[in-house]
């Protein structure tokens, strides 16, 4: 609690790769700083205090602060996560930061995983495909209760990325649609205004690009933020498509 | 110097904005959304709690219907809001979440039969009917007579969001990303467009348009605490301002939240409360009855966040070397249904502060969260004075909120007014008024006096520190602008504001890189933000009454005779250090709902002239009508319909068709 | 245009191949381990599969026919496999900076498989051939003097170490990636699974490599760990 006595103060260095690929000149290094850390100092605090203090031009992004947006996944200690919610006393005092892996970096910590989730949706049809145009003015459709919140469970991604930086073929191979694109799939296929079909699904995760590519290392699952069960899902997609016929 | 021209430029990437993007898409014109980040992690992901609509499926909101919705809004504004907008959402609200059903936002479902639930720290059994099992099931939020407040466990925001943007993809609507727009250009009351700067590469492109809309959230973090994003830092109101001709309304209505954590100022919902959480004090005392005896936690924003802080300046605050905190403690609710149905909450409480609120208290505060305040609208969403610009959401001043915005009120308003204001835009758009013939030579004027502002500061020659003023403005806003407020306090706000704004304008950059540039950015964004600043501030010292979230210890009466109206802003000159100060008065003689007593907070106010009449005139006009006709009724009092778009006139159907 | 259902039929079918695979082994090395029993329970186990108990003989064409299946299934298996490693230098390094960064056991046990994999390629091919060849030659004696003599030992140490991995690895992998037995909780039963693995593996390993060891006694005592003699090896 907020009004326990701190243990003694440690002093953190942070080693940051930085990295600003509008600038030709610049060539990828690793940069330390040191900070006195205090309690309750998160990696939002501590990035700012850096950018405040010893480096105004480093590069980073923030939105929620609160481990809601998933913008600021990073690699913390070769892990991927998102570092708004990182408190550097669950970290030893020296810390790695890098960039997420597999997405164009746009300077130092930050990455563009925007117009990758854009690529994945446009390519995935990420969307209901409704059966018919709701009427506004009538009565909802029924869903069973239970059903909503499966939906929900799955409809909980934030796309921050972090799945694909932990996912080995999504790393070899760029083409791979990731987790991120076949838990969506999962989430629509549950819905019940959706009109597609397992065969239309095929069509587009039929392949070794798609689900068939998946080599079940999990790295996905288990660094998912928001611990979507990305296992089984892939999995009941891999059923589902190999009966397709 | 790069130009692409578009329809509909929609600066924002939340809620509002896609939604008014995917409105005008289809009907089909261009529309492009610029966004500061993508577009699914705008601030809208954040609203956790959910989204009210009259749907009165579940037991809880069994009899609920727009009139209620109404009410219940316009007392939660304390009469600052326009009623006649204040209709139109009510009505339109029920068919944005069935829109957004049909999206694919999983909506918690009613469940037919018992269920336990939490109401005023007792467990009590609620029993569901059949006929609405597997409809659009809501929860108890503050300042509403029913169970309203539609939701997706404690992610609604992020829900709709998310379906939103999937739907924006689907619309095939460009989104770019890390674009801001720095400058609106206009000329001759008429707005083209605006002058927008890439965020990675710092190059100034111009966007032309026939309508341009601005949705670019509130201004909460001209706060130090505040639950907002890093990115709602109003500079869309800003430009909107800077033009000296669009107006702002309300800058001084700011809300605070009661519940956010301490010290990281992040959100727990008030779902929390709406469930059946309390607050405790520093001897686990509830004390909310003791203040509030009828709705106790689930009294408005504005009043409990009051009464916290008054409880606090009692003694009755927990210390902590954050300052001073009460408890919220939703412990009562029981391990599943915190794991459950608070996810959201709990996995804050795990990161950020190490507990498990299903077991522990939660440290909270009351923190800016809502700016009432924006960009001053018509019903139709475009700006009273700047032809050609449109805004909604939190950035507009529409005005539903008045003085005080609801909980669940606001995600409610993002896609409500996106629908409206979208087909608004469309009419605009079709209209060969909006035709755009402006010349290259007044484009290139905005964009190279944004060039050069932003040169100067990469030039270096500035002495300022960009980092100190605006904590110091950040100070002076949470201490002298906050929940309490005073004239004394004020003045000194508004002369020390005005002083850095003037030294705002010798700004130095230590990193002298014109493309990806943080401390740029905080730079040339840190006037913008003390002009909202100094708004809200000079609002609040001329606002001599206390109205919603605006309090005034020293005038504590709400005072419809002399304030029953909204203030508006301008900014009469670049170089002036003090914004323009008007008022639009709100007229009693057609309010549907004359000023009275909210039902809670302190029964004190001073009352307009003109409502004894007003009270008198709609007693004999609903006497007139059958009494059972309560659409008659309403349309005796204050006919809206013509004003919504057609295609959204048409009644909402529900369970209860005596509703 | 329809997209094939091909990767479909292939990925099934690298399962499938895999599952028999590893079925095939949890049963041979068991039969090979019944050389800790003794040389006469080898003898009786070599026999019984060869149907020496119907026949009145052995038939070691049995054995031919079985190793041809086998080796069909485990070059199928090889190269339904292969599709998924490193490609390229490039891809190579990235997996391998990239397991290295992560420390995720999931991860890295994938490269197990693929080295355990590449390994067996080379060894099982050899000690298959030799199998589906000479299979008259399979006996307490023979085998030990194979393993001993003809200087097999290596070859089998570390093609059982390889083996034994690479199918219990991949059994649990096959269980996820299908998701049998997710159960009601599969984060604790893939836990569960994962401690499965490694009894499995010290379980089999331990007895394999025993075997080999009784299979060395034999082919440089003479006789096995009993005590009774070994007939038939002669230098």
């Amino acid at each position: 609690m907020s009004n326990e006595t701190a243990s003694a103060a440690r002093t953190l260095t942070l080693r940051i790769l930085r990295h600003n690929p509008q600038d030709p000149a610049s060539e990828p290094r690793w940069a330390r700083y040191e900070l006195e850390e205090y309690e309750g100092m998160t990696l939002f605090i501590a990035l700012n205090e850096i950018r405040e203090r010893f480096e105004p031009s480093l590069q980073f992004d923030f939105v929620c602060r609160a481990g809601i947006c998933g913008s600021c996944g990073m690699v913390v200690n070769g892990r991927p996560g998102l570092a708004c919610r990182t408190l550097t006393s669950t970290l030893p005092s020296e810390i790695t930061l890098a960039p997420l892996p597999a997405f164009k970096l746009i300077g130092d910590l930050s990455v563009d995983t925007g117009q990758w989730m854009r690529g994945m949706s446009e390519r995935l049809e990420t969307w209901i495909h409704e059966q018919a145009e709701t009427d506004l003015h009538a009565l909802e459709e029924r869903m069973e209760p239970e059903l909503a919140e499966q939906i929900y469970e799955l409809d909980r991604c934030i796309e921050c990325g972090c799945c694909i930086a932990a996912c080995g073929t999504a790393r070899m191979r760029e083409d791979f649609v990731g987790a991120v694109g076949l838990n969506k799939l999962a989430r629509f296929r549950l819905d019940p205004h959706n009109a597609r079909t397992d065969a239309d699904l095929y069509e587009l995760i039929g392949d070794d690009d798609g689900v068939f590519g998946c080599m079940t290392l999990l790295g996905c699952h288990d660094v998912c933020p928001k611990e979507l069960p990305l296992q089984t899902q892939i999995a009941f997609l891999r059923r589902k498509m190999v009966t397709v016929s | 110097m790069k130009i692409v021209y578009t329809d509909v430029l929609v600066i924002g990437g939340g809620l509002a904005g896609l939604r008014t993007a995917v409105g005008v898409k289809q009907r089909g014109f261009d529309t492009i959304v610029l966004s500061l980040v993508p577009a699914k992690r705008s601030h809208s992901a954040a609203a956790q709690g959910g989204m009210q609509a009259s749907l009165g499926n579940s037991a809880m909101g069994s009899g609920d219907n727009e009139d209620v919705h109404f009410e219940d809004t316009v007392k939660g504004s304390d009469w600052g809001a326009d009623q006649r907008v204040a209709r139109m959402f009510t009505h339109v609200a029920p068919k944005a979440i069935r829109e957004l059903a049909g999206w694919g936002v999983p909506w918690n479902r009613v469940k037919q039969g018992e269920r336990e639930a939490v109401i005023n720290a007792e467990r009590v059994v609620i029993t569901e009917s059949a006929a609405a099992h597997g409809l659009i099931t809501a929860r108890d939020f503050g300042g509403t007579k029913k169970w309203r407040t539609c939701y997706t466990s404690d992610g609604t925001g992020h829900a709709m969001l998310f379906a939103l943007g999937d739907q924006t993809v689907a619309n095939a609507i460009p989104v770019m990303e890390r674009m801001e727009a720095v400058a609106l250009i206009h000329e001759g009351g008429r707005c083209y467009g605006a002058v927008v700067r890439s965020l990675v590469s710092g190059e100034l492109t111009a966007f032309l348009a026939r309508a341009t809309t601005v949705a670019t959230g509130g201004y909460g973090r001209i706060y130090r605490v505040s639950t907002n994003a890093v990115i709602c830092e109003g500079t869309g109101t800003a430009i909107a301002l800077e033009t000296g001709v669009a107006e702002l309304g309300n800058m001084e209505a700011v809300q605070f939240h009661p519940t956010a954590i301490v010290p990281a100022g992040i959100l727990t919902t008030e779902g929390c409360r709406g469930d059946g959480g309390i607050l405790r004090d520093v001897d686990g005392h509830r004390f909310m009855p003791d203040y509030e005896p009828e709705k106790r936690e689930l009294a408005s924003r504005d009043v409990v966040s009051r009464r916290m802080t008054e409880h606090m300046r009692k003694g009755r605050g927990v210390k902590s070397p954050y300052g001073d905190h009460l408890w919220l403690d939703i412990s009562v609710l029981g391990k599943e249904h915190v794991h459950k149905n608070l996810r959201e909450v709990t996995d804050i409480c795990r990161y950020f502060l190490g507990i498990d609120p299903a077991n522990d208290w939660i440290p909270v505060r009351p923190t800016q969260h809502y700016s009432m305040g924006g960009i001053r609208t018509d019903h139709r969403g475009e700006s009273t004075t700047l032809k050609g610009l449109f805004a909604c959401g939190e950035a507009a001043c529409w005005d539903m909120h008045g003085f005080n915005r609801l909980g669940g009120n606001s995600v409610a308003e993002t896609v409500v007014a996106g629908m409206i204001v979208s087909e608004f835009i469309a009419d605009y758009c079709a209209d060969s008024a909006s035709d755009i013939n402006v010349s290259t030579g007044l484009v290139r004027e905005f964009v190279e006096r944004e060039r050069a502002q932003l040169d100067a500061l990469v030039a270096g020659r500035g002495s300022e520190s960009a980092t100190a003023i605006r904590q110091r403005m950040e100070e002076i806003m949470i201490d002298q602008v906050g929940i309490f407020r005073t004239g004394n306090e004020l003045d000194r706000a508004v002369t020390e504001l005005e002083d850095l704004l003037r030294r705002s304008r010798n700004l130095a950059v230590r990193y002298p890189n014109p493309g990806a540039n943080p401390e740029l950015v905080a730079a040339y964004r840190l006037p913008k933000m003390l002009k909202l600043a100094l708004c809200a501030a000079l609002g609040a010292r001329q606002r001599t009454e206390s109205r919603g979230a605006h309090f005034r210890e020293d005038f504590p009466q709400r005072n419809d005779r002399d304030w029953l109206n909204r203030s508006i802003t301008t900014w009469p000159a670049p170089e002036a250090s003090l914004p323009k100060l008007d008022y639009e008065a709100i007229a009693v003689t057609d309010m549907e709902l004359p000023p009275g007593f909210r039902g809670y907070g302190t029964r004190n106010h001073i009352d307009h002239p003109d409502s004894p009449a007003r009270h008198a005139e709609i007693e004999k006009i609903l006497q007139a009508v059958d009494a059972d006709d309560r659409h008659a009724r309403q349309r005796a009092l204050m006919p809206f319909d013509h004003l919504l778009p057609e295609k959204y006139r048409p009644r909402n159907q529900r369970l209860e068709t005596s509703a | 245009m329809k997209k094939s259902l091909l990767p479909a039929r292939l990925d099934l079918a690298q399962s499938i191949t895999g599952l028999v695979l590893a079925v095939f082994m949890a049963f041979h090395l068991i039969f090979d381990s019944s050389i800790l029993l003794g040389a006469g329970a080898f003898a009786f186990v070599s026999g019984a599969l060869e149907c020496e108990l119907f026949f009145g003989e052995k038939i070691p064409l049995i054995t031919t026919a079985v190793v041809i299946v086998i080796f069909a299934i485990f070059i199928a298996h090889a190269g339904l496999a292969m599709r998924k490693f490193p490609q390229n230098a490039a891809q190579y390094r990235t997996m391998r900076s990239h397991m290295k960064e992560m420390r995720h056991g999931d991860t890295s046990l994938w490269w197990l498989q693929i080295w355990t994999g590449f390994a067996m390629f080379f060894l099982a091919s050899v000690h298959l051939y030799i199998m589906m060849t000479q299979p008259q030659t399979i006996g307490p004696a023979g085998s030990a003097y194979r393993i001993v003599f003809e200087w097999k030992w290596p070859l089998y140490l570390v093609l059982t170490i390889a083996v034994v991995l690479h199918a219990a690895v991949g059994l649990y992998r096959l269980a996820l990636k299908w998701g049998w037995f997710e159960g009601q909780n599969p984060n604790r039963r893939r836990k569960t699974l994962k401690k499965a693995v490694w009894i499995v593996t010290v379980v089999y390993l331990t007895m394999s490599l025993a075997a080999l060891g009784a299979f060395i006694h034999i082919g440089l005592t003479g006789q096995d760990h009993f005590g009774n003699a070994v007939e038939g090896i002669a230098r």
